[in-house]
């Protein structure tokens, strides 16, 4: 590494980031759970979805009776629960990145618009985001779920949905922000294209704080799709999904607990590596809020 | 000041106009047939089938059944569950008052704690205390309630029998009619031994499930907040004028520190009815949340549109509240 230049704007971030050491573990758990997604065919020793009538509620390894052929054992319908979970990873992080991709450049689009085309658009638009945010989280995701019908698709619509106002309300804000400024000034008196105003002159100059919220809004979707998932109204059976894994094992919480138990931690772990990624994120993003 | 009220309440006006707009088309393509539903008859007859739209307003064009819809919103009219003949405000507020005790008491809890936990963190920023309290806090707000709410369920109340499963009271052991629908304040007035304890005893896993994510929330704020006050010159100027720390801790810092608190708080109330359909789906709570899931498995769409406009409207009205209290303490905002 050359020294005897400053740190360039990424290798800055990247030196604050990795100061961080909540941060960085976080950022490795991430990694690795990626890794599992990704690799889930490969590391999983048996199909999620087949069914091993033999080994019904076959108990995890440690326990008694129960062998290295099911490693955490099996759930009612005689399921690996190691795989089903390998490939939940998959799905709950499809679900996710999803999510926040959509609502992440559905919401830089109509952020900017509100912002600098103003008016009634703008009006318009604050109107629709105000209420979205009026109706409880989950309840509006219950009513469009409702509404299309329960599938995988449709969690990510309905959570997109949901979160959708925080992305507009952000850009929105950070344009609004810019707006007055000098070289968006300059940039409109030398006769820049409105498009080009909107996503080469302003939008970088919003990206910090979107960043950051398209962080912690992967942990977010998560976490409300898996509350579908165990109201039954997201991913359907047998999609092995977290949340609807943790419906079916519900009435299991007397003699399985730990099949009740291993899909949340999964949900759990996931979101806490997320966060932490996220948090860290912010932190080294924004000198202001650092070592507080 | 009136104008800022005013300018509020406004505000709001249009919210409330498209709320309704949105139940309405929603309700309307969810799938399934309302008069199938109620008859539970499959293969109706035509004449009886007419007879049953008829009578529920169907056969009326979709404009007519909006304004229909929108006057009888005005009159407070949010319609009759299918299911049940019931007028959706009777279910509501039967209900309501037993998502209002859980909320109050998991707000309860999660207050109690999060602000001394939070305002101690901050007082020994970099301890060890501070250190766990932040990691517990991360896995607080990044818990999944449903989840929490099994495990308490499987570990405290079957494992450990600390507490009871489900439900708001033992109903073998107490029965009074409901006056004020708050079970432990029904508890108090029926004069039954023991009633209000167990009552109590009922509320303390779910109150704690529903409290959890706030709690972090507010622990978080409430350190963070606390630790911008601590290093103005106003509490440094209390220390040198020999204060005692408490004092200056405890008055002097905290109570400007729970300013920005005080709006967190206010923000968790849509955090909380959204947590209460998961809460009381697992504790067999008989609240608002559970109606609404039970009302969409129904298809009963009256009660289902009339449910989400009520719980929507109770979200609008404290906000609204907030930001007025809000403007009074802060003149600031009501200026700006």
């Amino acid at each position: 590494m050359d020294n005897h230049h400053p740190p360039g704007p990424l290798q800055a971030f990247w030196m604050a980031f990795s100061e961080n050491r909540g941060a960085l573990s976080g950022l490795y758990l991430v990694l690795a759970i990626i890794a599992t997604a990704i690799l889930a065919g490969l590391i999983a020793p048996h199909s999620p979805y087949e069914q091993y009538r033999d080994a019904v509620l076959a108990p995890p390894f440690w326990a008694e009776g129960g062998s290295s052929r099911f490693l955490l054992g099996t759930d009612d319908l005689g399921r690996d629960m190691l795989s089903r979970l390998l490939y939940g990873a998959r799905v709950s992080l499809f679900i996710g990145i999803s999510v926040m991709g959509v609502s992440l450049v559905v919401g830089i689009v109509l952020g900017l618009i509100s912002a600098i085309v103003g008016g009634l658009t703008d009006v318009i638009i604050t109107r629709i985001m105000d209420l979205i945010m009026a109706v409880p989280s989950l309840v509006m995701a219950i009513l469009i779920v409702a509404v299309l019908g329960p599938s995988l698709t449709n969690t990510i619509v309905a959570v997109t949905v949901v979160y959708l106002p925080r992305y507009v309300r952000l850009v929105r804000a950070s344009a609004l922000a810019e707006l007055p400024k000098d070289y968006v000034t300059a940039a409109r008196v030398i006769g820049v294209r409105p498009l080009r105003l909107m996503f080469v002159t302003i939008l970088p100059n919003c990206l910090a704080p979107l960043m950051v919220q398209a962080a912690l809004g992967i942990s977010d979707a998560i976490l409300e799709a898996a509350a579908l998932g165990f109201l039954g109204l997201g991913a359907q059976p047998p999609t092995p999904e977290w949340g609807s894994m943790l419906a079916d094992a519900r009435n299991l919480i007397r003699s399985n607990p730990g099949i009740v138990t291993m899909p949340g931690l999964c949900i759990l772990v996931t979101v806490i590596a997320i966060n932490l990624t996220g948090d860290g994120l912010r932190d080294a993003l924004d000198p202001k809020m650092r070592r507080s | 000041m009136l104008k800022y009220v005013l300018h509020r309440i406004a505000l709001t006006v249009p919210t409330f106009i498209a709320l309704m707009f949105v139940t309405f088309v929603a309700v309307r393509l969810v799938p399934g047939d309302p008069v199938e539903v109620r008859t539970g008859e499959h293969g109706i007859s035509p004449e009886r089938l007419a007879y049953f739209r008829h009578e529920l307003g169907l056969d009326q064009s979709i404009g007519r059944q909006f304004l229909h819809y929108a006057w009888s919103l005005l009159h407070g009219d949010f319609g009759t569950s299918v299911v049940t003949s019931t007028k959706v405000t009777t279910e509501f507020f039967t209900l309501f008052p037993a998502t209002l005790e859980l909320s109050f008491f998991a707000m309860i809890f999660a207050i109690g704690l999060g602000i001394p936990a939070g305002a101690v963190a901050a007082v020994k920023r970099g301890s060890l205390y501070d250190q766990a309290l932040m990691g517990i806090s991360l896995v607080g707000y990044s818990m999944p309630i449903f989840w929490w709410g099994l495990l308490l369920i499987m570990f405290v109340a079957e494992g450990l029998h600390l507490t009871p499963v489900s439900g708001r009271i033992d109903l073998i052991r107490f029965y009074f009619e409901p006056v004020t629908g708050f079970m432990t304040l029904d508890a108090l007035l029926s004069d039954q031994k023991g009633a209000f304890l167990d009552a109590l005893h009922h509320l303390i896993l779910p109150a704690i499930v529903l409290g959890t994510v706030p709690l972090a929330v507010i622990a978080r704020m409430t350190r963070s907040s606390m630790l911008e006050v601590l290093s103005e010159d106003y509490v440094r100027t209390a220390r040198a004028k020999g204060l005692s720390s408490f004092r200056v801790i405890g008055i002097h810092a905290l109570r400007n520190a729970l300013i920005p608190v005080v709006t967190v708080i206010g923000l968790q109330v849509g955090t909380l009815l959204a947590g209460a359909v998961l809460t009381e789906t697992i504790f067999s709570w008989p609240g608002v949340g559970k109606w609404l899931i039970e009302s969409l498995s129904r298809r009963d769409y009256p009660a289902l549109q009339g449910g989400i406009m009520l719980i929507s409207m109770v979200v609008i009205v404290v906000n609204l509240l907030i930001d007025l209290a809000y403007g009074i303490i802060n003149p600031r905002i009501r200026h700006g």
